[in-house]
């Protein structure tokens, strides 16, 4: 047993509270899903209609909490496990369907293309504190019906990561659900990958991403439900009152998981944010946002499931200062408080643009946060009393002498390889963007990937070739 | 054990840290009728200069350079000096040693230092970071005949050019001989900067001195 630092929020009582108004809400006020045939689901179930909205009895929530998975082993795509989801993971992957890119040195993002996904996948594969890949860019130069799905092939391909995806449509889903099993035939049975599937706010699914938790639960892949609530705009602007209703919304999609099969692996998941009071915008690392987000960890907790967050990313608009420490201080946040999937390495503006020399920031920044989290041992070894005896009575107190350093400072300490802690001799008066960005362009050129063997590509690439025969194109490879 | 076998397991436990193992090693090499000299030009200096790469690359912590160290001195010291042919044509000659301002590696210093002692030097060792005008009062108050500056780094060599203009300064320089020491010394290099020796290996140079000195 090793002692951690551990971030919670709310009492039990206090969560047992937050859970019975969310309950009440789902009961009384109901859930809107813009597909009918979804809300016949819960209706044929035993929930019942008020005007369009679904009133969801809470024995039903009860019997979906029972029946949903407390923990989920996820793999890599070769099928070695990588974690338990449940166990406070701390899963850091990139922020997911960025619009923009934003280049070294520009101040105007640009719209990415599929080359650049390829490069954003092959830096993550190389960053050891990026734990999973996702379909981080959205490739604006492939065609708009199937761009979802054309995201994952980049990453089957050249990666062996975890991968936290989702899908923009009905239809694109069982294709990437396709390509998923023509590179693992078991990829439903030990997953290695999670999409996320969000409702809108307030208490409302629409037809793509109701359908997509629909499809997700009868294949039996985890399914993340990002409830968004925007305080102030589509949710209440006090921090209780929005994370009550982020709570009954993920209830509702935990639900429905379960009314289509039994068991189906959710996680429970969130991307709060405070709608800015001037400009309008969605910060989603206002410390308002967070705190939504933290209480919703420890009532996924409460019920033993295990929890997302969008953290460990910025709102800035450049590499700057304020990227730097939204980055850290929400990261940092999310992992002292458990949870097991973390979305937003490499992001900023607002959850819509990517920086390859951000994600190599970042990487720094979630070692040091793992390490933060990861606590420290206390054997007898470590307690190192005879050590402390031995060297100040016989070695002249010089601890760096003794063996002891040697045989433990690999593991107890963490070494930054971006960061500066030079002596000023050694310094080169570079700042980290620029290293960071010397490390990109390195990773680019030498970093390695682990490409899909050749019959499995082939494989995956006649996928491929259907999807893009549907958007009536030639299929373009990276 | 043959003694290619035995050369590389002494490399590889100085580059280890391991001082133990290098002592038994170093032995056995000896034993084996391995000369001193290629102990050091063969063994010990390469693998500490491996070290020191594994350090710059980031594999290396200070923690593990100072065990390397610990071990490449033991070994120098308890088995190697006591075997190197203590040689008299020294005796009497003051020799200061020292790593010039702002470089603190040794090595190279620490290996001279060993020959010139075995050849009977009274070597006074100043360390490492060595301030031009530490390495003059000495050479003054001791009344040296050899000063002998080390730098691993291009960066500090030109400390040394400044330790030969203190010399000068303080009407020293006439009477000692100056030992430009360090990797990346060349006969230009010393010849720039006006030394009298070029200490990239520090036998030749140790032969160099006693020339100068007429002792050989």
């Amino acid at each position: 047993m090793m002692p951690k630092p551990t971030l919670t929020t709310i009492s039990r009582d206090e969560a047992l509270e937050i859970h019975s108004r969310a309950l009440d809400l789902l009961s009384r006020v109901g859930v809107r899903f813009e597909d009918i045939g979804v809300a016949k689901i819960l209706l044929d179930a035993g929930a019942t209609r008020a005007d369009d909205r679904v009133l969801v009895p809470e024995e039903m929530v009860n019997e979906a909490l029972k029946n949903a998975p407390k923990k989920i082993d996820f793999y890599d795509r070769d099928g070695k496990k990588v974690a338990t989801l449940g166990d406070g993971a701390l899963i850091f992957n990139p922020g997911s369907a960025a619009i923009k890119i934003l280049d070294y040195g520009a101040t105007e993002p640009r719209t990415p293309t599929l080359e650049d996904l390829k490069n954003l996948v092959v830096v993550v594969e190389n960053l050891e504190f990026i734990d999973a890949q996702s379909t981080a860019l959205v490739p604006d130069d492939t065609p708009i019906e199937i761009r979802d799905a054309v995201r994952l092939y980049p990453i089957l391909r050249y990666s062996r990561k975890p991968v936290i995806t989702g899908a923009f449509t009905v239809e694109n889903l069982p294709v990437m659900l396709e390509m998923l099993k023509v590179v693992r035939e078991d990829a439903w049975r030990r997953p290695f990958t999670i999409f996320d599937a969000c409702p809108s706010p307030p208490l409302s699914w629409s037809k793509v991403t109701s359908r997509n938790v629909i499809d997700l639960a009868k294949a039996g892949i985890p399914s993340e439900i990002v409830s968004m609530p925007g305080l102030g705009a589509t949710a209440p602007v006090t921090i209780v009152g929005a994370a009550i209703l982020h709570h009954a919304e993920v209830l509702s999609g935990i639900v429905l998981a379960q009314m289509v099969s039994k068991g189906a692996p959710v996680i429970y998941g969130g991307s709060p944010a405070l709608m800015h009071l001037r400009y309008g915008t969605p910060l989603i690392v206002a410390p308002e946002s967070l705190l939504v987000s933290l209480i919703y960890r420890d009532l996924a907790r409460f019920l033993e499931l295990p929890s997302h967050t969008y953290m460990g990313l910025s709102d800035s608009k450049l590499v700057d200062y304020q990227a730097g420490a939204e980055e850290a201080y929400s990261a940092l946040a999310a992992a002292l408080a458990g949870f097991d999937v973390v979305s937003g390495p490499g992001m900023l503006e607002f959850e819509s643009v990517q920086s390859l020399e951000k994600l190599v920031l970042d990487n720094e920044v979630c070692g040091l946060v793992k390490r933060v989290s990861r606590g420290f041992g206390i054997s007898a070894e470590e307690i190192a009393i005879e050590v402390i005896e031995e060297t100040l009575l016989r070695k002249g107190g010089n601890f760096l002498l003794h063996p002891h350093t040697r045989r433990y400072l690999r593991r107890e300490v963490h070494v930054p390889r971006v960061w500066d802690a030079t002596p000023r001799s050694r310094w080169g008066m570079r700042s980290v963007y620029d290293e960071a960005h010397t490390t990109v362009t390195k990773l680019l050129k030498e970093g390695s990937y682990h490409e899909l063997s050749p019959d499995v590509l082939a494989e995956l690439n006649k996928v491929y070739e259907r999807l893009w025969k549907r958007a009536a194109s030639e299929p373009k490879y990276v | 054990m043959l003694v290619e076998g035995l050369k590389k397991v002494l490399y590889e436990a100085v580059i280890e840290g391991d001082p133990e193992k290098a002592l038994r090693y170093a032995e056995e090499l000896l034993t084996a009728g391995v000369d001193v000299r290629q102990v050091i030009s063969e063994v010990l200096a390469p693998a500490m200069r491996v070290v020191g790469e594994m350090y710059e690359r980031g594999e290396y912590f200070i923690a593990d350079l100072i065990a390397s160290a610990e071990a490449f001195k033991q070994v120098l010291d308890n088995v190697l000096k006591p075997r190197l042919s203590s040689g008299a044509v020294g005796r009497g000659v003051v020799a200061v040693f020292g790593t010039v301002r702002g470089d603190i590696h040794e090595l190279g210093k620490n290996i001279a230092k060993a020959l010139f002692e075995a050849e009977g030097f009274e070597v006074i060792d100043l360390g490492v970071d060595v301030p031009p005008e530490r390495f003059a009062e000495v050479v003054e108050s001791r009344k040296a005949r050899v000063v002998g500056l080390s730098a691993l780094m291009t960066t500090t060599m030109i400390e040394q050019a400044k330790v030969i203009e203190e010399l000068e300064r303080r009407g020293l320089r006439e009477g000692v001989i100056v030992v430009a020491g360090g990797a990346p010394v060349t006969e230009d290099w010393v010849r720039k900067i006006g030394a009298d020796v070029c200490g990239d290996d520090a036998f030749k140079a140790l032969k160099k001195v006693k020339e100068l000195l007429g002792v050989v």
